[in-house]
């Protein structure tokens, strides 16, 4: 007998057996988060899952250590209502869109926005991601932290849209929190800036009546908790769903490859509507 | 469930392996038949019943012919085969209610096959137990190899002396390591290079095909080829690994089909087994090319039809079927003529043509797919919101996922590793591409659009 002969079995069933074992092991600890269930998914899944989001059997337990941040000291005494006015492209020399992949495409497919404006946007990228990951090349090949990129520079209007990745991992409420949380650590980052929260664009009708959770009535639901951040003086809320939806309130179809993105073709309307929507 | 579910790899498949071997040889074949069934009960719960009716309906025919030789007989089962597929592909295509069986196409082939070779005399008995674990073979039931009967009369593991020899537990590992191996590079092309650049092949429908630059609808075409490639040569080498490792000879579906030196070739190397089938059962009793060259052309139009019926009945695949035929018909009757243009030509047929006749395979929509081969070939300036930079937007992507299915797709690559498989040094690759492979299962469940990315 040669163990030659059966060394990659050898060495994927002791591999198989260690990983296991850490996985149990730690199932309750770090892995807690990642942990559902052993019936549905084999132990060997739990570490790479959670190896895929930077923790290892020797990740320190997360405390949480959210600074101190007085909220209200930060959104100020100023109560001013605005209202929209028209701008022109000019107006976003100095503005920066955050978002997911609905404004990757916007980058990509709006010249007049991508020559003027500052986009931080990447594929997946969620509410719960903004502030705490390292996620925006800085050019160098590196990844940095909002925080560490925006650092030194100068916005004075911050647009975000995200939104739909979240929807199945945690509530309403939970979502409307960690979002007022990066509008108000924008505002403390940016203090001129004014922040706009670009509702979370819906889905095509054939997505909607398909999709249990990408539907628009979770994403309305979602829409209506981002409104009430908006206090119309320094945070507003832009419902552009007005200038890609069809009458039933889908997005148009025509509009969407995939029911969920706006073809290269269609990004326009949202630029029109940002242009008609700037606050001076 | 398919064979990159964690769980087949991690639970159902050691445990079925654990449960074939701990039973005697002669045995065997019986336990292959339960986890099948279990198997195929698993995928597909309620159109088990058809396969149940078939391989009812084909054993007692088979009885029939065996005993009568009869080539009406034969006919007749031929015909209640093609009409069960053709009900179901042609009924699914018109009612939404109709649903095609898991591996329905797959396993239909391999009763014409049986009967055939029934007839032929190449198969010496009748045997239920054989029929059913040939028919429903869980590593080839949901996307094939398409292999003959002799496939399942082949396995060693069901011989009854082996198990009187001292060495046979060494056998049987052996055996498991070696289609261990097979499963573990096809789980790697599946899921690091097939998946991702499937994600790729999707988000160009995202952007719209009017809006694709002409660089990136190339590199679309080739992303989409490798996609293609590695997702089936992916899927048959985890099939014949798992074949391997129940004791069967491994089954070659891929045999590097793009260092072809032709169309023609290609189509040898590529999925073979069905090509094989074609050119067995319909093709040769047609009269192949021995009856004339127009006669020849005929039957390759025949054949090509078919195949393209086979895959599709959307016009996407007739065009696709159709144009691949016109190009052998012209390398064999005239580019074959002149060896040396041939011997170019054929090469740039492979690394060119193949490419955009796989575009035509992939876009059902004949609107979408005229958009798509305008923004390849411009003639007609179509493009709306077209970014110059885009190419280098998915290169960044997925320039990691393209280059490795480059490299794999080269020939010399596999025969390295014919060559040096026991290597040290390559079974180490080969354990870390499976835990790679895990890695990516882990965080998507298979599905590479399973966390929608947006």
């Amino acid at each position: 007998m040669k163990i030659k002969n059966y060394l990659l079995l050898t060495l994927i069933i002791i591999s198989s057996i260690i990983v296991s074992i850490v996985a149990i092991h730690f199932k309750d600890s770090v892995y807690s988060s990642y942990y559902t269930s052993i019936t549905t998914t084999p132990m060997e899944a739990l570490p790479f899952k959670a190896m895929a989001q930077g923790v290892y059997p020797w990740t320190e337990p997360e405390i949480n250590q959210e600074e101190k941040v007085d909220f209200e000291t930060i959104k100020g005494n100023e109560t001013t209502i605005k209202e929209f006015t028209t701008v022109d492209d000019s107006y976003f020399d100095d503005a920066l869109f955050i978002g997911d992949s609905r404004m990757l495409g916007l980058s990509q497919y709006c010249q007049a926005l991508n020559s003027r404006a500052t986009f931080y946007a990447e594929k997946s990228l969620t509410i719960y991601d903004i502030k705490n990951t390292e996620w925006i090349d800085d050019g160098d090949g590196n990844k940095v932290s909002l925080a560490k990129a925006i650092e030194g520079k100068h916005f004075s209007k911050i647009y975000i849209m995200v939104g739909i990745n979240e929807i199945g991992t945690g509530d309403v409420a939970s979502f409307k929190d960690a979002y007022a949380k990066v509008v108000y650590g924008l505002m403390y980052l940016q203090p001129d800036a004014t922040i706009f929260i670009n509702s979370i664009m819906h889905v095509s009708q054939e997505k909607d009546t398909t999709d249990e959770l990408y539907n628009n009535t979770n994403i309305n639901e979602r829409n209506e908790a981002l409104k009430e951040i908006a206090d119309n003086s320094r945070i507003f809320y832009l419902d552009i769903n007005e200038a890609v939806d069809d009458e039933n309130g889908n997005l148009k179809a025509e509009t969407t490859g995939d029911g969920v993105h706006l073809k290269a073709a269609y990004y326009e309307p949202w630029h029109q509507y940002l242009l008609s929507h700037g606050v001076e | 469930m398919t064979f990159s579910d964690l769980n087949f790899i991690f639970r159902l498949l050691p445990i079925f392996l654990i449960i074939y071997y701990c039973v005697t040889p002669t045995f065997r074949k019986w336990v292959l038949l339960l986890g099948s069934l279990g198997f195929y009960y698993l995928n597909e719960p309620r159109l088990i019943l058809v396969l149940l009716i078939m391989n009812l309906i084909n054993w007692l025919f088979a009885l029939l012919l065996k005993k009568t030789n009869s080539s009406v007989i034969l006919a007749i089962t031929i015909l209640l085969n093609v009409s069960t597929l053709a009900f179901y592909k042609v009924g699914a295509s018109y009612a939404k209610d109709i649903i095609v069986p898991l591996g329905l196409s797959y396993y239909i082939f391999k009763m014409i096959s049986y009967q055939v070779d029934l007839y032929k005399g190449k198969i010496e008995s009748v045997s239920i137990i054989g029929m059913m674990n040939y028919f429903f073979l869980f590593p080839q039931i949901i996307a094939g190899p398409i292999s003959r009967y002799e496939y399942i009369q082949d396995n060693m593991m069901w011989l009854p002396q082996g198990v009187k020899d001292r060495s046979s537990i060494f056998l049987v590992l052996h055996q498991i390591e070696d289609g261990l191996k097979y499963f573990c590079c096809g789980l790697f092309m599946k899921i690091i290079i097939a998946d991702h650049l499937a994600v790729f092949w999707s988000d160009l429908k995202v952007i719209g095909y009017e809006s694709l630059s002409t660089p990136l609808a190339w590199l679309g075409a080739y992303a989409y080829t490798l996609n293609l490639f590695f997702d089936f040569w992916g899927y048959s080498l985890m099939a014949a690994g798992v074949g391997v490792m129940l004791g069967f000879p491994f089954i070659q579906n891929f045999n590097q089909p793009y260092g072809a030196n032709s169309i023609s070739e290609f189509y040898r190397r590529w999925h073979s087994t069905l090509g094989f089938w074609f050119r067995d059962y319909v093709y040769f009793p047609l009269g192949g090319n021995r009856k004339g060259k127009f006669k020849s052309i005929f039957n390759l139009i025949v054949v090509w039809l078919l195949t393209g019926a086979w895959h599709g009945l959307t016009p996407n695949f007739f065009i696709w079927s159709m144009g691949i035929c016109l190009i052998i018909i012209f390398e064999k009757f005239i580019l074959g003529r002149f060896p040396k243009i041939f011997a170019v030509l054929g090469r740039v047929n492979v690394l060119v043509i193949i490419p955009v006749t796989w575009v035509i395979f992939a876009i059902h929509s004949t609107d979408n797919l005229v958009l798509y081969l305008l923004r390849m070939f411009p003639f007609i300036d179509i493009s709306v919101a077209v970014n110059r930079q885009d190419i280098f937007y998915y290169l960044r992507d997925y320039w990691a996922y393209l280059l490795l299915g480059l490299i794999l797709a080269i020939p010399c690559v596999s025969g390295f590793y014919k060559r040096h498989k026991d290597n040290l040094f390559v079974v180490l690759i080969i354990f870390a591409m499976f835990w790679i492979s895990i890695f990516s299962l882990s965080n998507s469940a298979g599905n590479p659009f399973m966390y929608l990315r947006f």
